[in-house]
Protein backbone atom coordinates (compact mmCIF):
# COMPACT_ATOMS: atom_id res chain seq x y z
CA UNK A 1 0.00 0.00 0.00
CA UNK A 2 1.35 3.40 -0.78
CA UNK A 3 1.73 6.59 1.24
CA UNK A 4 -1.18 8.32 0.61
CA UNK A 5 -3.39 5.19 0.59
CA UNK A 6 -1.94 4.16 4.36
CA UNK A 7 -2.30 7.51 6.19
CA UNK A 8 -5.99 7.84 4.02
CA UNK A 9 -6.73 4.11 5.79
CA UNK A 10 -5.78 5.60 8.95
CA UNK A 11 -7.63 8.27 9.12
CA UNK A 12 -10.81 7.19 8.15
CA UNK A 13 -10.72 4.65 10.81
CA UNK A 14 -9.95 7.39 13.28
CA UNK A 15 -13.03 9.16 11.44
CA UNK A 16 -14.99 5.96 12.30
CA UNK A 17 -14.89 5.76 15.74
CA UNK A 18 -11.76 3.66 16.23
CA UNK A 19 -10.14 5.91 19.56
CA UNK A 20 -6.79 3.76 20.12
CA UNK A 21 -4.42 2.12 17.76
CA UNK A 22 -2.10 -0.30 19.89
CA UNK A 23 0.88 -2.55 18.24
CA UNK A 24 4.67 -3.21 17.66
CA UNK A 25 5.57 -1.50 14.08
CA UNK A 26 5.86 -2.69 11.35
CA UNK A 27 7.69 -0.97 8.03
CA UNK A 28 5.42 -2.65 5.79
CA UNK A 29 2.57 0.02 7.25
CA UNK A 30 5.32 2.47 8.52
CA UNK A 31 3.11 5.57 6.80
CA UNK A 32 -0.26 4.38 8.47
CA UNK A 33 2.00 4.33 12.00
CA UNK A 34 3.35 7.57 11.26
CA UNK A 35 -0.34 9.43 10.59
CA UNK A 36 -1.36 8.15 13.94
CA UNK A 37 1.73 9.00 15.72
CA UNK A 38 1.11 12.98 14.15
CA UNK A 39 -2.43 12.48 15.80
CA UNK A 40 -0.99 11.37 19.02
CA UNK A 41 -3.75 8.33 18.96
CA UNK A 42 -0.45 5.78 18.86
CA UNK A 43 0.57 3.25 21.64
CA UNK A 44 3.95 1.61 20.96
CA UNK A 45 4.51 -1.67 23.22
CA UNK A 46 6.85 -3.94 23.85
CA UNK A 47 5.01 -6.85 22.84
CA UNK A 48 2.31 -8.01 20.64
CA UNK A 49 0.58 -9.75 23.07
CA UNK A 50 0.59 -6.59 25.15
CA UNK A 51 -0.71 -4.72 22.92
CA UNK A 52 -3.70 -6.98 22.94
CA UNK A 53 -4.18 -7.19 26.69
CA UNK A 54 -4.46 -2.86 26.48
CA UNK A 55 -6.12 -3.47 23.86
CA UNK A 56 -9.37 -5.59 25.76
CA UNK A 57 -8.97 -3.59 28.61
CA UNK A 58 -10.03 -0.33 26.39
CA UNK A 59 -12.14 -2.83 24.58
CA UNK A 60 -13.91 -3.93 27.85
CA UNK A 61 -14.19 -0.06 28.68
CA UNK A 62 -16.45 0.46 25.46
CA UNK A 63 -13.93 2.13 23.29
CA UNK A 64 -12.47 0.46 20.19
CA UNK A 65 -9.20 -0.09 18.54
CA UNK A 66 -6.93 -1.28 16.25
CA UNK A 67 -4.33 -3.72 17.40
CA UNK A 68 -0.88 -3.51 14.34
CA UNK A 69 1.72 -5.88 14.56
CA UNK A 70 3.51 -7.74 11.96
CA UNK A 71 2.91 -11.37 11.14
CA UNK A 72 5.60 -12.07 13.30
CA UNK A 73 4.10 -10.47 16.47
CA UNK A 74 0.59 -12.96 15.00
CA UNK A 75 2.60 -15.86 15.46
CA UNK A 76 3.66 -14.82 18.78
CA UNK A 77 -0.10 -13.94 19.78
CA UNK A 78 -2.05 -16.83 18.91
CA UNK A 79 -2.41 -18.00 22.25
CA UNK A 80 -3.41 -14.49 23.65
CA UNK A 81 -5.72 -14.61 20.56
CA UNK A 82 -7.62 -17.80 21.01
CA UNK A 83 -7.28 -17.70 24.95
CA UNK A 84 -8.54 -14.12 25.56
CA UNK A 85 -9.46 -12.45 22.90
CA UNK A 86 -11.86 -15.66 21.29
CA UNK A 87 -12.51 -17.27 24.33
CA UNK A 88 -13.85 -13.36 26.38
CA UNK A 89 -15.51 -12.32 22.52
CA UNK A 90 -13.20 -9.23 23.28
CA UNK A 91 -13.74 -7.37 19.76
CA UNK A 92 -11.15 -5.85 18.56
CA UNK A 93 -9.51 -5.18 14.74
CA UNK A 94 -6.12 -6.79 13.33
CA UNK A 95 -3.86 -5.11 11.68
CA UNK A 96 -0.91 -7.53 10.05
CA UNK A 97 1.84 -6.95 8.19
CA UNK A 98 2.50 -9.63 5.39
CA UNK A 99 6.25 -10.55 5.42
CA UNK A 100 7.30 -12.70 3.13
CA UNK A 101 4.63 -11.85 0.84
CA UNK A 102 7.13 -11.71 -1.87
CA UNK A 103 9.70 -14.45 -2.33
CA UNK A 104 12.26 -12.45 -2.08
CA UNK A 105 11.80 -11.06 1.38
CA UNK A 106 14.70 -11.46 3.87
CA UNK A 107 14.79 -15.00 5.29
CA UNK A 108 12.97 -14.99 8.45
CA UNK A 109 9.86 -13.77 6.85
CA UNK A 110 9.78 -16.60 4.36
CA UNK A 111 8.04 -19.19 6.20
CA UNK A 112 5.65 -17.15 8.17
CA UNK A 113 4.17 -15.74 5.25
CA UNK A 114 3.87 -18.90 3.49
CA UNK A 115 1.72 -20.36 6.33
CA UNK A 116 -0.13 -17.06 7.53
CA UNK A 117 -3.06 -17.73 5.65
CA UNK A 118 -3.22 -21.39 6.79
CA UNK A 119 -2.68 -20.20 9.89
CA UNK A 120 -5.49 -17.35 10.16
CA UNK A 121 -7.85 -19.73 9.12
CA UNK A 122 -6.96 -22.70 12.13
CA UNK A 123 -7.27 -19.81 14.01
CA UNK A 124 -10.62 -18.65 13.16
CA UNK A 125 -9.80 -15.21 12.75
CA UNK A 126 -11.66 -13.79 9.55
CA UNK A 127 -9.13 -11.40 7.57
CA UNK A 128 -9.21 -9.35 4.46
CA UNK A 129 -6.64 -8.13 2.11
CA UNK A 130 -6.20 -4.21 2.16
CA UNK A 131 -5.43 -2.09 -0.95
CA UNK A 132 -4.94 1.09 -2.29
CA UNK A 133 -7.96 0.85 -4.43
CA UNK A 134 -10.45 -0.93 -1.61
CA UNK A 135 -9.46 -0.27 1.94
CA UNK A 136 -12.37 2.08 2.68
CA UNK A 137 -14.88 -1.25 1.57
CA UNK A 138 -12.00 -3.24 3.91
CA UNK A 139 -12.60 -1.02 6.58
CA UNK A 140 -15.90 -0.97 6.41
CA UNK A 141 -16.39 -4.76 7.02
CA UNK A 142 -13.46 -4.61 9.69
CA UNK A 143 -15.37 -2.29 11.59
CA UNK A 144 -19.28 -3.91 10.82
CA UNK A 145 -17.39 -6.72 13.03
CA UNK A 146 -16.29 -4.65 16.26
CA UNK A 147 -20.22 -3.90 16.25
CA UNK A 148 -21.24 -7.77 15.95
CA UNK A 149 -18.43 -8.25 18.83
CA UNK A 150 -16.32 -10.19 16.36
CA UNK A 151 -12.54 -9.69 15.68
CA UNK A 152 -11.18 -9.86 12.40
CA UNK A 153 -8.00 -9.14 10.73
CA UNK A 154 -6.97 -6.55 8.32
CA UNK A 155 -3.89 -7.94 6.54
CA UNK A 156 -1.06 -5.59 5.16
CA UNK A 157 1.26 -6.53 1.73
CA UNK A 158 5.03 -5.64 1.76
CA UNK A 159 5.44 -5.49 -1.96
CA UNK A 160 8.71 -4.26 -1.70
CA UNK A 161 12.30 -4.58 -0.45
CA UNK A 162 14.73 -2.12 1.46
CA UNK B 1 0.81 -14.50 55.50
CA UNK B 2 -0.86 -16.17 53.05
CA UNK B 3 -2.29 -15.29 49.64
CA UNK B 4 -6.02 -15.72 50.83
CA UNK B 5 -5.40 -13.45 53.92
CA UNK B 6 -3.61 -10.54 52.05
CA UNK B 7 -6.65 -10.90 49.49
CA UNK B 8 -9.46 -10.27 52.29
CA UNK B 9 -7.20 -7.80 53.71
CA UNK B 10 -7.26 -5.86 50.51
CA UNK B 11 -11.13 -6.41 49.56
CA UNK B 12 -11.50 -3.90 52.18
CA UNK B 13 -9.70 -1.41 50.68
CA UNK B 14 -10.94 -1.63 47.18
CA UNK B 15 -14.29 -0.26 47.52
CA UNK B 16 -16.22 -0.59 44.49
CA UNK B 17 -13.74 -0.50 42.43
CA UNK B 18 -12.79 -2.96 39.70
CA UNK B 19 -9.95 -6.05 40.28
CA UNK B 20 -8.14 -7.53 37.93
CA UNK B 21 -7.12 -10.76 38.78
CA UNK B 22 -4.38 -12.93 36.79
CA UNK B 23 -4.73 -16.47 36.23
CA UNK B 24 -4.43 -19.69 38.11
CA UNK B 25 -4.41 -19.46 42.00
CA UNK B 26 -4.95 -15.26 42.39
CA UNK B 27 -8.58 -15.66 40.22
CA UNK B 28 -9.31 -18.86 42.66
CA UNK B 29 -8.53 -17.03 45.79
CA UNK B 30 -10.22 -13.93 45.34
CA UNK B 31 -13.38 -16.04 43.36
CA UNK B 32 -13.78 -17.61 47.26
CA UNK B 33 -12.79 -14.68 48.99
CA UNK B 34 -15.60 -12.01 47.92
CA UNK B 35 -16.78 -12.41 44.16
CA UNK B 36 -18.38 -9.55 42.44
CA UNK B 37 -18.99 -8.07 38.86
CA UNK B 38 -16.54 -5.90 39.79
CA UNK B 39 -14.05 -8.52 39.71
CA UNK B 40 -12.60 -10.07 36.24
CA UNK B 41 -10.94 -13.03 36.39
CA UNK B 42 -8.65 -13.95 34.49
CA UNK B 43 -8.94 -17.59 32.66
CA UNK B 44 -5.31 -18.45 30.93
CA UNK B 45 -3.72 -15.43 29.27
CA UNK B 46 -0.55 -15.88 31.93
CA UNK B 47 1.37 -12.36 32.39
CA UNK B 48 -1.81 -9.80 30.44
CA UNK B 49 -3.58 -8.96 33.90
CA UNK B 50 -1.17 -5.89 34.23
CA UNK B 51 -1.90 -4.70 30.62
CA UNK B 52 -5.34 -5.27 30.92
CA UNK B 53 -5.89 -3.10 33.71
CA UNK B 54 -3.34 -0.35 31.84
CA UNK B 55 -6.14 -0.72 29.31
CA UNK B 56 -9.15 -0.17 32.19
CA UNK B 57 -7.24 2.75 33.70
CA UNK B 58 -6.91 4.58 30.77
CA UNK B 59 -10.64 4.44 29.67
CA UNK B 60 -11.67 4.42 32.89
CA UNK B 61 -9.72 7.65 35.09
CA UNK B 62 -12.76 8.39 37.54
CA UNK B 63 -12.33 4.46 38.98
CA UNK B 64 -9.05 3.24 40.48
CA UNK B 65 -8.39 -0.12 39.65
CA UNK B 66 -6.63 -2.81 41.32
CA UNK B 67 -4.45 -5.68 39.42
CA UNK B 68 -4.10 -8.53 41.49
CA UNK B 69 -0.90 -10.21 39.58
CA UNK B 70 1.87 -12.78 40.68
CA UNK B 71 5.48 -13.15 40.24
CA UNK B 72 5.26 -15.71 37.59
CA UNK B 73 2.80 -14.09 36.11
CA UNK B 74 4.71 -10.22 35.78
CA UNK B 75 7.36 -12.16 35.17
CA UNK B 76 6.42 -13.29 31.60
CA UNK B 77 5.33 -9.37 31.22
CA UNK B 78 8.04 -7.22 32.39
CA UNK B 79 8.00 -5.31 29.35
CA UNK B 80 4.16 -4.07 30.87
CA UNK B 81 6.19 -2.28 33.85
CA UNK B 82 7.64 -0.04 31.53
CA UNK B 83 4.74 0.91 29.08
CA UNK B 84 2.60 1.31 33.04
CA UNK B 85 5.68 3.66 33.65
CA UNK B 86 5.47 5.77 30.78
CA UNK B 87 1.52 5.58 29.97
CA UNK B 88 1.32 6.94 34.20
CA UNK B 89 -2.08 6.20 34.88
CA UNK B 90 -2.56 7.80 38.34
CA UNK B 91 -5.44 5.26 38.86
CA UNK B 92 -3.53 2.09 38.90
CA UNK B 93 -3.09 0.12 41.49
CA UNK B 94 -0.79 -2.94 40.69
CA UNK B 95 -0.74 -5.94 43.41
CA UNK B 96 1.94 -8.49 43.17
CA UNK B 97 1.56 -11.54 45.45
CA UNK B 98 5.36 -13.12 45.39
CA UNK B 99 6.02 -16.74 46.03
CA UNK B 100 8.93 -16.81 44.37
CA UNK B 101 7.07 -20.10 42.88
CA UNK B 102 4.24 -20.98 40.21
CA UNK B 103 2.49 -22.45 42.41
CA UNK B 104 -0.46 -23.75 40.25
CA UNK B 105 1.83 -25.97 38.26
CA UNK B 106 3.82 -27.52 40.80
CA UNK B 107 5.63 -24.61 43.39
CA UNK B 108 8.71 -24.35 40.67
CA UNK B 109 10.96 -21.71 41.42
CA UNK B 110 11.08 -18.34 40.02
CA UNK B 111 13.67 -16.44 39.82
CA UNK B 112 11.85 -13.24 42.03
CA UNK B 113 13.71 -14.34 45.07
CA UNK B 114 16.72 -13.00 43.71
CA UNK B 115 15.94 -10.10 41.92
CA UNK B 116 13.85 -7.85 43.56
CA UNK B 117 10.38 -6.90 41.67
CA UNK B 118 9.75 -3.63 43.87
CA UNK B 119 13.35 -2.50 42.25
CA UNK B 120 12.22 -2.69 39.06
CA UNK B 121 8.91 -1.58 39.63
CA UNK B 122 10.63 1.99 41.33
CA UNK B 123 12.69 2.51 38.16
CA UNK B 124 9.83 2.14 36.00
CA UNK B 125 8.57 4.88 37.59
CA UNK B 126 5.80 3.11 39.59
CA UNK B 127 5.75 4.15 43.39
CA UNK B 128 6.84 1.04 44.80
CA UNK B 129 6.39 -1.07 48.18
CA UNK B 130 7.09 -4.58 49.58
CA UNK B 131 5.19 -5.59 52.80
CA UNK B 132 5.72 -9.12 54.51
CA UNK B 133 2.65 -9.59 56.66
CA UNK B 134 -1.00 -8.21 57.23
CA UNK B 135 0.23 -5.55 59.46
CA UNK B 136 2.78 -3.96 56.89
CA UNK B 137 -0.18 -4.15 54.10
CA UNK B 138 -2.87 -2.57 56.13
CA UNK B 139 -0.30 0.40 56.47
CA UNK B 140 0.41 1.02 53.33
CA UNK B 141 -3.43 0.22 52.02
CA UNK B 142 -4.16 3.21 54.50
CA UNK B 143 -1.00 4.73 53.26
CA UNK B 144 -1.84 5.23 49.35
CA UNK B 145 -5.93 5.72 50.30
CA UNK B 146 -5.20 9.40 48.25
CA UNK B 147 -1.55 8.58 46.31
CA UNK B 148 -1.77 9.07 42.88
CA UNK B 149 -0.39 5.73 40.93
CA UNK B 150 0.40 4.25 39.41
CA UNK B 151 1.47 2.20 42.67
CA UNK B 152 3.45 -0.94 43.22
CA UNK B 153 2.83 -3.19 46.55
CA UNK B 154 4.66 -6.15 46.38
CA UNK B 155 3.06 -8.32 48.97
CA UNK B 156 5.30 -11.43 49.83
CA UNK B 157 3.40 -14.66 50.40
CA UNK B 158 4.09 -18.13 51.91
CA UNK B 159 2.47 -21.41 50.01
CA UNK B 160 -0.77 -21.81 50.88
CA UNK B 161 -2.21 -25.10 52.47
CA UNK B 162 -5.44 -25.01 51.15
CA UNK B 163 -6.71 -24.59 47.55
CA UNK B 164 -9.72 -22.36 46.49
CA UNK B 165 -11.93 -23.84 44.40
CA UNK B 166 -12.03 -22.79 40.21
CA UNK B 167 -13.82 -19.57 39.29
CA UNK B 168 -17.03 -21.83 37.52
CA UNK B 169 -18.15 -18.74 35.87
CA UNK B 170 -18.00 -19.17 31.82
CA UNK B 171 -15.59 -16.70 30.13
CA UNK B 172 -18.54 -14.80 28.65
CA UNK B 173 -20.20 -14.57 31.80
CA UNK B 174 -17.30 -12.89 33.46
CA UNK B 175 -16.85 -10.52 30.95
CA UNK B 176 -20.30 -9.35 30.28
CA UNK B 177 -21.11 -8.60 34.06
CA UNK B 178 -17.66 -6.66 34.18
CA UNK B 179 -18.68 -4.64 31.36
CA UNK B 180 -21.79 -3.76 32.18
CA UNK B 181 -19.75 -2.82 35.97
CA UNK B 182 -17.96 -0.24 33.84
CA UNK B 183 -20.41 1.56 32.06
CA UNK B 184 -22.22 2.34 35.65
Amino acid sequence: MNEISQRKFFDYLHKKGIKQFLGVPDSTMKHFIDQGLKKKKILITTREEEAIGIGSGMSLSGSKCVIFMQNAGFANSISTITSLVQMYRIPLIFLIGWRGYLSNDAPEHLHIGKIQKELLNLVNLKSKIVCDDDWKKQCDWALKNLVKKNSCALIIRREFND
Amino acid sequence: MIRKDAIIKILEHVGKNPIVAANGFISRDLFNSGDKDSNFYMIGSMGLASSISLGISLENPKKRIFVFDGDGNILMNLGSLTTIGSESPKNLIHIVFDNSKHESTGGQPTNSSLIHLEQIAKVSKYKAFKVKNIPELEKILKKIKNMKGPIFILVKIDKSENLSNRVDLLPTEIKERFTKFLKR
